[in-house]
């Protein structure tokens, strides 16, 4: 007979102010095999584990019960619990009677008592059932793979390989640095962007354990923590870059000139091109839609100028695997493409409203303008600047729902910018709210204030031209009337967006995505910088909208992660995976077919049958790469797969014990 | 047919021609599992040859040669059913297809036969089907002998074919196929409950359903597990309907509508009315044809594909 012992949490009030906990330990006591029933305050606590320890040492406890918080909370915490009475850490069962209980039910604490009792029960059942499982190891290759070039990526990088291990940095565009090489100054502080973001950049391209791909994107990931097997296509730069000497002669000679996405269409590249003059590696690619050579047949001009015959316009791509043991997702974001709908301001069609990045374009000094704030439409100095924040962000009818925490900042910092470049210029900024937590960025937005800058509480609802300039018409909500504003420049705070194929490449590396196509942490609170997926870490925007700050600090976290996933030669794995009976699979692999970590293989077994030996094919689960998820289990019809620690014998006596 | 048979044997393209042989009695056909060029001749092909065949094939999956099967468009579905399942192999079944125009539902058949009658030769015809006897020329009208599936048969050429033994025949947009259970889905929940309550409550739970179906070939089926106990022995309504409804999931998505559950009853529980109701929430849900139409489209529940609605995200 199993001897269990149930321990009953009131987590302070949070339970115990809802539910009966003592009577709930009471009627735990009468369940079958239990010979322990009791409750504490805080069971999570070093005395309420102590108390764990000890009554599974005095009563000889072999599993245990304990009616706390989600197991998603504090399941490891117990199992550690047992380990350190000498059972085996995988004979507890918990009963969530927290979220699923207290919590839910709070205005019918009677009820949610009854139902408490309901779900120890339950947990009793199961663990009387419940068999000791054993981790077994899996072998860990310490090295990581960063995808995402920008700031998070690069630190990320240099954190890892900081540490001694290697680091494969893989980056679309054909330069690192991201969406911070292109800022002019970075808020609060007012420091140079490209003064700390360059140093980085070439940090990672001289480190000896980085290994860069640019212009390169990830096509496959297959494998699981530790074991992860990545092909990466490095597409064809048409340039050789073990001879380019990154002379520039080149693109001084290239006869084509295309909007460049670097300056945000406000200047123009080359179709052999370095994005910007401090870009990582400085060597060109040739973009092969736009030269004159891939799209008519002649020009050859880069060819025939450069000194070291670097130019290939035979190159194709390539492909290169690479074994990796963990992953951390770094690929930032893009800005809500505002032009298709938000056509009160215009669609996009006049030139004079441009994004927040454009104006960091606009006043950067080695951007189109050398620094000047020009007007797009006719270069002259603008005397009237509007700002218009939220556009995209916080408004579910036409954008996104959510707050992309950056724009207050930004936008106070442009209008800093505006007044202190453009002395006697009126800055206007509409709002919403202006939200400033961060060290010292309240007192940004208050110098920005007495800087002059006029904010306007309201939404803009027109802005439409009249002559040369624009009229931006809003509410002013706290005078409580109409608003217009003459403008020559209006600069819209537009939401931050997971960049362009952020959800794709999630279903390709095996991780999801919110509805806005964020990357899912594990958990909110307490594991904000792991993916849902073993092995796979998340770093900056490409989980939110975040500042350079929180991307770094971010950035820093999914590196220490994977420094402690390395800091071991083999990783436990979890036990819980599923198992397949053989002798019950019939061999319809359906189980492999809904498996979403590809963890299902068929194998040929051998067997006597009426006298004959047969082959026949049956499922196998490779444990390594099993999540547990349990989809397979329910997709065998004969019931010949059991998730361990879930198994169909448990999950039947936990109904049975609930419906009955 | 019988040609088709005696040149697959001579010239040992296969080890066994599965086929229809005739019966005790006329509106009966029984399977023939020819194995020599001489017993071709057993084989027979009339409006009675109703029952699906495919499943024998699963015997012969570990034989070392190849079967030939007579399969009619629904047969060939269940055919489709068994080679996605893996519990036959393409390479080693040799698939005789007959264009079908309908069948002969047995049980109306048996009221106008006599007993002991011999059936020398059939012709189908729009609006009946006549059968030669020895006592002279016997019609059946078709709105009365026709088996309810042929009502709306989306395959009358089977689907998948090495031989065809007839010309093609079309099919009839069936835009009505689910008027039965559209009416039921009609229905209040209670009268609903009661109806099935009371087929469920006849069920003799002699797993005859299960035994003949195509969908269904464990090596050892959950209702014969003991540990764990998913459905208990006991007869009654609650086991039964557990039983039932087991048994429906277990198809869903993977049942091909031959039919063949509801023909083997001995109570004439309308199994096949439960199993269109999933068939057309399935298609409804995921858009998919009938399961075994295609061989490239798998069961819509045992598939993993990204696209996937996904309403908890």
């Amino acid at each position: 007979m199993k001897r269990i012992g149930v321990f009953v949490c009131w987590c302070g009030t949070n339970i115990g102010g809802v539910v009966d906990v003592p009577q709930v330990a009471k009627a735990a006591s009468s369940f079958p095999g239990v010979v322990l029933a009791t409750d504490y305050k805080y069971m999570c606590s070093e005395p309420g584990q102590e108390l764990i320890v000890q009554a599974i040492r005095e009563h000889r406890l072999t599993r245990v019960v304990v009616a706390a918080c989600t197991p998603r909370l504090h399941e490891n915490t117990f199992r550690k619990t047992l380990e350190r009475a000498g059972l085996n850490p995988y004979l507890l069962e918990i009963a969530n009677i927290r979220e699923q209980c207290a919590w839910a039910h709070q205005k019918q604490p009677g009820r949610a008592t009854e139902k408490a009792i309901s779900l120890v029960r339950r947990a009793v059942a199961k663990a009387s059932r419940l068999e000791p499982l054993f981790a077994s190891t899996i072998p860990v290759t310490r090295k990581a793979l960063v995808i995402g070039g920008g700031i998070a990526g690069m630190q990320a990088a240099l954190d890892i390989a900081d540490a001694g291990h290697q680091v494969i940095l893989v980056e679309r565009e054909p330069t690192i640095g991201g969406k911070m090489a292109m800022l002019d100054k970075t808020f609060p502080t007012l420091d140079c962007s490209a003064c700390i973001c360059t140093p980085k950049m070439v940090a990672v391209a001289q480190h000896p354990s980085i290994t860069l791909y640019t212009y390169a994107e990830v096509e496959k990931v297959e494998g699981y923590v530790g074991n992860f097997e990545v092909t990466i296509r490095q597409k064809a730069r048409s340039v050789d870059h073990t001879k380019c000497t990154g002379c520039g002669t080149c693109w001084e000679k290239c006869p084509t000139r295309v909007p460049s996405e670097f300056e945000q269409g406000l200047g123009t590249r080359k179709a052999i091109y370095v994005s910007f003059p401090q870009a990582v590696p400085n060597k060109p690619v040739i973009d092969r839609r736009h030269c004159r050579y891939f799209a008519a047949g002649k020009c050859r001009v880069c060819e025939k100028v450069c000194p070291t015959g670097a130019i290939d316009y035979q190159q194709g791509d390539q492909l290169i695997k690479e074994k990796v043991g963990a992953i951390v997702m770094a690929t930032g974001y893009d800005l809500f493409e505002w032009e298709k709908v938000y056509g009160e301001y215009g669609y996009g069609r006049y030139p004079n409203v441009i994004t927040s990045l454009q104006f960091e374009r606009l006043i950067n000094a080695s951007g189109p303008t050398g620094g000047k704030i020009l007007r797009p439409s006719d270069g002259k100095e603008p005397q009237s600047v509007v700002f218009v924040k939220c556009v995209g962000s916080r408004d579910p009818a036409k954008g996104k729902e959510y707050c992309s925490r950056i724009c207050c900042m930004y936008t106070a910092k442009h209008a800093h910018q505006v007044l202190e470049k453009l002395p006697g210029a009126r800055v206007y900024v509409f709002y919403m709210d202006v939200r400033t937590a961060g060290k010292a960025y309240e007192e940004f937005y208050l110098r920005t204030l007495q800087d002059g800058a006029h904010y306007i509480r309201g939404r803009v609802s027109k802005i439409y031209p009249e002559g040369d300039r624009l009229i931006v018409r809003g509410v002013d909500t706290l005078l409580g009337r109409q608003v217009e504003v003459g403008a020559d420049l209006v600069v819209l705070a537009t939401a931050v967006v997971p960049s362009r194929g952020a959800a794709e490449l999630a279903r390709l590396v095996g991780i999801s995505c919110d509805q806005n196509d964020f990357y899912t942490e594990a958990h909110p609170k307490l594991r904000p910088v792991e993916a849902n997926t073993a092995g796979i870490f998340l770093a900056g925007a490409c989980q939110g909208p975040k500042d350079i700050p929180d991307t770094v600090a971010q950035a820093s976290a999914a590196a220490a992660k994977v420094c402690a996933l390395f800091s071991r030669e083999e990783m436990a794995a979890e036990p819980t995976v599923a198992q397949v009976n053989q002798f019950l699979c019939y061999g319809c692999l359906e189980c492999q077919k809904v498996c979403p970590y590809r963890a299902i293989e068929p194998v040929t077994v051998s067997e006597n049958a009426a006298g004959k030996k047969i082959e026949r094919t049956v499922a196998s689960v490779n444990s390594g790469l099993c999540q547990g998820c349990g989809a397979c289990t329910v997709a065998c019809k004969p019931g010949a797969i059991n998730l361990k620690g879930f198994s169909n014998e448990q999950v039947l006596a936990e109904v049975d014990a609930l419906c009955l | 047919m019988r040609e088709t048979a005696r040149q697959l044997l001579r010239e040992r393209e296969v080890g066994l021609v599965i086929g229809y042989a005739a019966g005790s009695e006329a509106y009966w056909v029984t399977p023939a599992f020819i194995k020599e060029e001489a017993q071709a001749d057993r084989l027979v092909w009339n409006p009675f040859c109703v029952n699906s065949l495919a499943k024998y094939l699963i015997n012969y999956h570990h034989e070392p040669y190849k079967v030939a099967v007579v399969v009619k468009g629904c047969d060939s579905r269940a055919l489709v059913r068994l080679l996605q399942d893996n519990q036959v192999q393409r390479e080693k079944v040799v698939v005789i297809g007959i264009p079908c125009l309908g069948v002969v539902d047995a049980k109306a058949a048996a009221l106008k036969i006599a007993p002991g009658t011999r059936i020398l030769g059939a012709s189908v015809t729009d609006g009946e089907f006549l059968l030669q006897t020895e006592s002279g020329t016997l019609s059946l009208p078709r709105g009365e002998a026709l088996c309810a599936k042929c009502r709306y048969c989306e395959n009358p050429t089977p689907v998948l074919a090495d031989t065809l033994l007839a010309e093609e025949v079309a099919a009839e947009p069936a835009a009505n196929i689910y008027a039965e259970v559209r009416e039921v889905e009609s229905w209040p929940r209670e009268k609903r409950s009661a109806f099935w309550d009371g087929h469920f409550q006849r069920c003799l739970r002699c797993y005859a359903c299960r035994n003949i179906c195509p969908a269904c070939t464990c090596r050892e089926c959950v209702f014969d597990q003991t540990d764990p106990c998913w459905v208990a022995k006991a007869h009654n309504l609650s086991e039964n309907t557990a039983f039932h409804l087991i048994r429906a999931m277990h198809v869903a998505g993977r049942c091909v509508d031959c039919g063949e559950c509801e023909r083997a009853c001995p109570v004439n529980i309308p199994l096949r009315l439960l199993n269109q109701k999933v068939i057309k929430d399935i298609k409804e849900l995921f858009g998919v044809s009938t399961p075994g139409s295609r061989l490239d489209e798998m069961p819509a529940l045992g598939m993993f594909a990204t696209e996937d609605p996904d309403e908890f995200n």
